[in-house]
């Protein structure tokens, strides 16, 4: 186990170097300078040449690159380019905003999801197999920004039940938190209640027709017991694999949702550093997102691996 | 290939001539069975209904609209759908049925263009990786992970970024972005088949690897890559209409819908829900119509 | 007062007037010039209020002359009579976008910057919604005998927030460093040819005089708010404005976190009692997307919308629960066609396009009426200069082909560059119908921002550089920015190559008439030259909207995006 992990973690330390660069090259490859995009058309020549020697952004693009990696080695996330605010100020909240709205959405969802799958395939077949299937199929394909509008126009503006962002006031409690993130949460779990029941409604029809569990009911096992301790287990398994992929989505992909609430997670963090080509800013929070993907795929193949002792983690294909 | 024709049992290869026997016998079996199960499968039946309706709305769709979807007033901008404008007209004036109906067109350009280009390279890294395992499979597996470790949308927002966006640039950057999703499937169907007997016999045969790799692998993981291709297909849809959303995607004035709901969800509050309801309703209808097929697919490969 | 007193009175602010100020009064008297423009012309001259509020009265014609605010539905025209609040509370406001860079009072440039920066500093006057100049930390001012050096009387006692006191050396610090070509100000083309670096001297601890490079009238609305950048700051202002916002103003900084907004609490030590304000606080939140904006205050997470868009707030107009507050602006398009390559070199071509354009449709499906014509000129009706005689261009597509044909052009194809702001877009898109009227095959192309202006010089900028293209120009008191760098031959900002040296002399003309009936000789013969030349089309000059919930009063705007909510508060509720 602690060798497969230590190994993991080498592979993951290369991606990372890898998207890093990758982000580099694609800041390098624009045209226009960064001073000119912060200081706006009409600043002089002098001033945005200023602004690029204080930015470092007229030097050598190798040498930008080094100076960046070194600043992330001694815990420098260096400083965004458009707001001169350093990037930790902004990153670590949002890292935070995105976590807390996965948190609740997943919190909402995989209980959800999993009894719909469940549901679905101990009647495999029936209405309610299909409606739960073809309406979670549907609710899937639906893009989220229009999740996003319906509900807000239905939910928000028209029944007024939830407020119509995602930015609760400073100061708020747990509690009024909730109450702001419940609508984006919703959105997401429209989006995801599809995906994550049919892997259980699969996993759950595998489990079923599996020997052990025909051994537990010959047995005699009430079917409750059986759906507990074996079904459940094994239909959880893809579940996780799936969750885990979607934990790159929701903390990251975001962005339609973040904007939409005007919520500030990461996802936006993103978008923003892209288009106002804030490129230090960029780096810090693609690498940031990378890291939560990588340690999230790592730990669902160690979930995995233990709810499975089947699987045995050394030849298991990545 | 003729249903019911039974093929030579000997198959001449250069001087030499080899028994094929059984392998490719069963193949078109398969293949038939294969088409049975499709036909009957309801999923596959609706998907295809509905995803033909809108490839003929593509390619007709100008001559089948009574309005010009292109055609501005701004003096009737946002009225209530009516005789006139079944659908409404959006808020330059324009006919929002004619839009929906035309605006089929580049999407079903440009996500079909995007997969195609997705999996053609996804295959062929899948092969590759698949096939020779070892130094070249890691390499290419660590890059692979680097790129899905992001998001798709964010990753098609930086690259449009850097390059500006154009159809073009968006079929390059989605179809990319997609490889390697593909090419890990790819590469997990490569390494089933990669211990079988026809592989070896091939390589006996000493033949060249490319030719084992796309004439001998590649038929049969056909299934696999099908299935993989609409799968991809429904997001690619997705993906384009998320970017034209985010304002990345297909320029105006063209008639895109996500670009339509783009420039009108702001105005849903205020009772205008046409210009944002038909455009959402033609992309959900199409994504679910594809995924439909996938499902089809999916059952009937699965045998 | 008896008549007897009345006029006695008259002759004696007349006696103490200069020759500019009482060709002014002549003006009036006379009813050339409307009872609004009087007291604005006054107090940019440096009348004091109380005389111009006089004589108004006093030599009115009874004429009523100027317009008034367009457009329908229910909106309130700005600078209506103020209401009864309570006192205390916290308002919410929204802004979208928010401020885009670093507040540096030298450098900002964008709508929400300047926005946020004159809550806590302020200007040696303020342009108000009438275009009136107010005195704020200028007292008074006057110009020479032919306007050539400005004197500003600097208002004493007045301390920043820290306790320094203001004095005229901050205030000529504050100006030199907008006016010095090192330091990249924004400001450098609003004073590019009036103030050199330097030219602000404080003379006193109470006086500071301007020399300009040139005699100009307008003078001293270049000092006032309607110029963003002109805060007054401390003179040794060390390490960035942005973290203290060090100012004069009623509101003090609680807290600013950039991309999310920004909070004031009141400054009970503020100079002028009248205007402490009456609220406790407020809290600006930044929208990205103004769709969220418009969201939030129907929803009431906000109570007052700083500027929205017609478009985009179209639910807002017609809302029962919403006030919507209209200032007329000189906010516009120039659509610029370039005066010296196929097919605009030939005027005729340019004339078919200005007489393609249906302005009404324009006005009605961009901004639901909330807008005026534009007559293809800088001349927009809210300036007091602009003459009004002139006759308004409309939509004529049979004089329109005939030109095409005489110039024996048809079937042209060229781009239409522009960016995603605004509503940028849908204007390309509709000009692009009504080009196709008469021949022309308009493409749009639609980039970011960064990519239309390039660096903004010559060579190297689609917007300077392209055969067609449209720019967003924001609104200012006078139209002086718009008449130099856009049109003149020299012009930085001449998108259109348009040279024309009777247009360049017309221009000095203007610029340096000190009384309102010379600037509208000068505007006259501007105006009908550009109709005909046509080297730029002005489709709009369209207004500036602010909404509140119902039950918020006294919020003021100005058509640049400042906002001033010193007077506003609750009326009841909340």
């Amino acid at each position: 186990m602690a060798r497969f992990i230590a190994k993991r973690l080498a592979l993951g330390l290369i991606t990372l170097f890898l998207l890093s660069v990758l982000v580099f090259c694609m800041a390098n490859v624009l045209p226009g300078n960064v001073g000119r995009r912060v200081l706006g058309p009409f600043a002089s020549p002098t001033a945005v040449a200023a602004l690029n020697h204080q930015l470092g952004t007229d030097q050598p693009v190798l040498k930008q690159y080094w100076n960046q990696m070194k600043g992330y080695v001694h815990g420098d996330m260096g400083r965004s380019v458009s707001t001169r605010q350093p990037i930790s100020e902004v990153l670590w909240p949002a890292l935070g905003h995105s976590a807390k709205l996965a948190v609740l959405a997943f919190l909402i969802v995989v209980p959800l999801s999993i009894l719909g799958g469940v549901v679905a395939a101990l009647k495999e077949g029936s209405v309610r197999d299909r409606v739960i299937t073809v309406g979670g199929l549907s609710a899937t394909a639906i893009p989220d920004f229009v999740w996003a509008v319906v509900l807000l126009i239905v939910l928000s503006l028209g029944l007024g039940i939830f407020p119509s962002t995602a930015a609760w006031p400073d100061g708020s409690g747990i509690l009024t938190q909730i109450k702001y993130l419940l609508l984006p949460a919703f959105c997401l779990v429209f989006v995801l209640f599809g995906y994550i029941a049919r892997m259980a409604r699969a996993g759950t029809i595998e489990a079923l027709d599996a020997d052990y569990t025909r051994t537990a009911v010959i047995k005699g096992l009430p079917q409750r017991t059986v759906l507990w301790r074996h079904v459940l287990r094994n239909s959880l398994l893809p579940t996780i694999a799936v969750v885990a992929t979607q934990v790159g989505y929701l903390m990251g992909g975001l962005v339609v949702i973040e904007l939409i609430f005007n919520y500030q997670g990461i996802g936006q963090m993103i978008f923003r550093a892209a288009t106002q080509k804030d490129f230090p800013a960029l780096e810090a929070a693609v690498l940031v997102v990378g890291v939560v993907f990588l340690v999230s795929t790592l730990v669902a193949d160690i979930l995995y691996s233990v709810l499975n002792p089947r699987v045995r983690l050394g030849s298991a294909d990545s | 290939m003729s249903a019911g024709a039974t093929p030579p049992a000997i198959d001449p290869v250069g001087d030499v001539a080899v028994a094929l026997g059984p392998p490719r016998d069963d193949a078109r079996l398969a293949r038939k069975e294969r088409l049975q199960v499709l036909i009957r499968s309801k999923s596959f039946i609706a998907g295809a209904i509905i995803v033909g309706f809108w490839v003929l709305c593509a390619i007709f769709g100008k001559l089948l609209v009574p309005q010009d979807p292109l055609a501005s007033s701004p003096l009737n901008g946002l009225e209530a759908p009516s005789a006139d404008n079944w659908f409404g007209t959006d808020r330059l004036g324009r006919d929002v049925f004619a839009r929906v109906i035309v605006g089929s067109r580049d999407i079903m350009l440009i996500a079909p263009a995007a997969t195609v280009l997705g999996t053609v390279l996804g295959t062929a890294l899948g092969l590759v990786t698949g096939y020779f395992r070892g130094a070249i499979d890691d390499i290419l597996s660590r890059l692979i992970e680097t790129v899905l470790a992001l998001p798709v949308v964010l990753v098609a927002v930086l690259a449009i970024t850097s390059l500006g966006p154009s159809n073009v640039t968006i079929i390059l950057v989605v179809g990319f972005v997609f490889s390697p999703l593909i090419a890990r499937t790819v590469r997990a169907a490569v390494l089933g088949e990669r211990e079988l007997e026809y592989v070896a016999a091939a390589r006996l045969r000493n033949e060249r690897t490319p030719y084992i790799l796309f004439a001998e692998i590649l038929p049969n993981v056909m299934g696999p890559v099908i299935v993989e291709f609409t799968v991809r297909l429904g997001y690619a849809i997705f993906v384009v209409a998320t970017l034209s959303f985010l304002g990345f995607g297909v320029q105006p004035p063209a008639p895109d819908w996500g670009l339509q709901i783009f420039d009108h969800y702001g105005l849903i509050s205020g009772g205008y829900w046409w210009p944002v309801l038909f455009p959402a309703a033609a992309i959900a209808t199409l994504v679910i119509g594809v995924n439909l097929i996938a499902d089809g697919l999916t059952q009937a490969f699965e045998r | 007062m008896s008549r007897n007193q009345t006029n006695r009175r008259v002759d004696e602010i007349r006696a103490k007037s200069s020759e500019l100020e009482n060709h002014l009064i002549d003006e009036y008297s006379s009813g050339r010039l409307s009872r609004r423009d009087f007291v604005r012309r006054g107090t940019v001259l440096g009348m004091s209020l109380s005389a111009v509020g006089f004589l108004a009265s006093a030599c009115g014609t009874g004429k009523k002359t100027g317009t008034t605010g367009g457009g329908g539905g229910t909106a309130v025209q700005a600078g209506g009579k103020e209401v009864q609040v309570r006192a205390g509370g916290t308002l919410k406001l929204g802004m979208s976008p928010g401020p885009s860079t670093e507040i540096d009072p030298i450098k900002v440039a964008d709508e929400g910057g300047l926005g946020i920066m004159s809550q806590t500093a302020e200007f040696l006057s303020w342009s108000d919604s009438k275009l009136h100049l107010q005195p704020r930390l200028a007292e008074s001012w006057k110009p020479n005998a032919d306007g050539s050096v400005w004197t500003f009387k600097i208002r004493q006692g007045v301390k920043f927030h820290d306790g320094t006191p203001m004095t005229a050396e901050d205030v000529a610090a504050s100006i030199n460093a907008l006016s010095d070509p090192k330091g990249g100000s924004n400001a450098l083309s609003t004073f590019a040819g009036v103030l050199s670096k330097d030219s602000a001297k404080a003379t006193d601890a109470s006086t500071v005089t301007f020399e300009l490079d040139a005699p100009n009238g307008n003078f001293p609305y270049l000092l006032s708010s309607d110029n963003y950048n002109a805060i007054i700051v401390p003179k040794d202002l060390s390490g960035k404005w942005e973290k203290t916002f060090p100012g004069t103003g009623p509101w003090k900084l609680d807290r600013y976190t950039p991309n999310s907004g920004v909070s004031y609490v009141k400054n009970p030590d503020y100079w002028d009692k009248s205007r402490i304000p009456k609220l406790d606080s407020q809290q600006v939140k930044f929208y990205p997307k103004e769709q969220a904006q418009i969201l939030a205050l129907q929803s009431g997470d906000v109570d007052v919308l700083i500027h929205f868009s017609p478009t985009g707030g179209k639910a807002l107009l017609n809302d029962p629960k919403i006030t919507v507050i209209e200032l007329r602006s000189s906010v516009h398009r120039e659509v610029h066609m370039r005066n010296d390559k196929k097919p605009f070199d030939d005027k005729r071509v340019r004339q078919a396009m200005a007489l393609a354009v249906d302005r009404n449709a324009l006005v009605q499906g961009l901004f639901a009426g909330k807008a005026d014509l534009g007559n293809d000129s800088p001349f927009a009706p809210v300036f007091p200069s602009t003459d009004k005689s002139v006759p308004q261009r409309q939509q004529d597509l049979e004089k329109a082909k005939a030109l095409m044909q005489q110039a024996g052009v048809s079937n042209v194809s060229l781009t239409l560059n522009t960016w995603d702001g605004f509503e940028l877009g849908d204007l390309a898109q509709l000009l692009q119908n009504d080009a196709a009227k008469i021949g022309i095959k308009l493409k749009p192309n639609i980039t970011d921002a960064g990519t239309y202006y390039g660096d903004a010089v010559f060579g190297k900028s689609p917007w300077l550089d392209s055969v067609m293209g449209i720019t967003d120009y924001g609104h200012r008191g006078v139209p002086n920015v718009f008449l130099n760098a856009p049109l003149q031959s020299k012009g930085v900002w001449n998108a259109a190559h348009f040279h024309n040296p009777t247009y360049d002399g017309l221009v000095k003309e203007y610029t340096a008439a000190l009384d309102i009936g010379a600037q509208r000789t000068a505007a006259k013969k501007i105006q009908e030259l550009l109709l005909d030349e046509s080297p730029i089309l002005y489709p709009y000059f369209y207004f500036f909207l602010t909404g509140t919930k119902k039950n918020v009063g006294n919020v003021e705007v100005s058509a640049m995006g400042h906002y001033d909510i010193t007077k506003a508060g609750f009326t009841t509720g909340a």
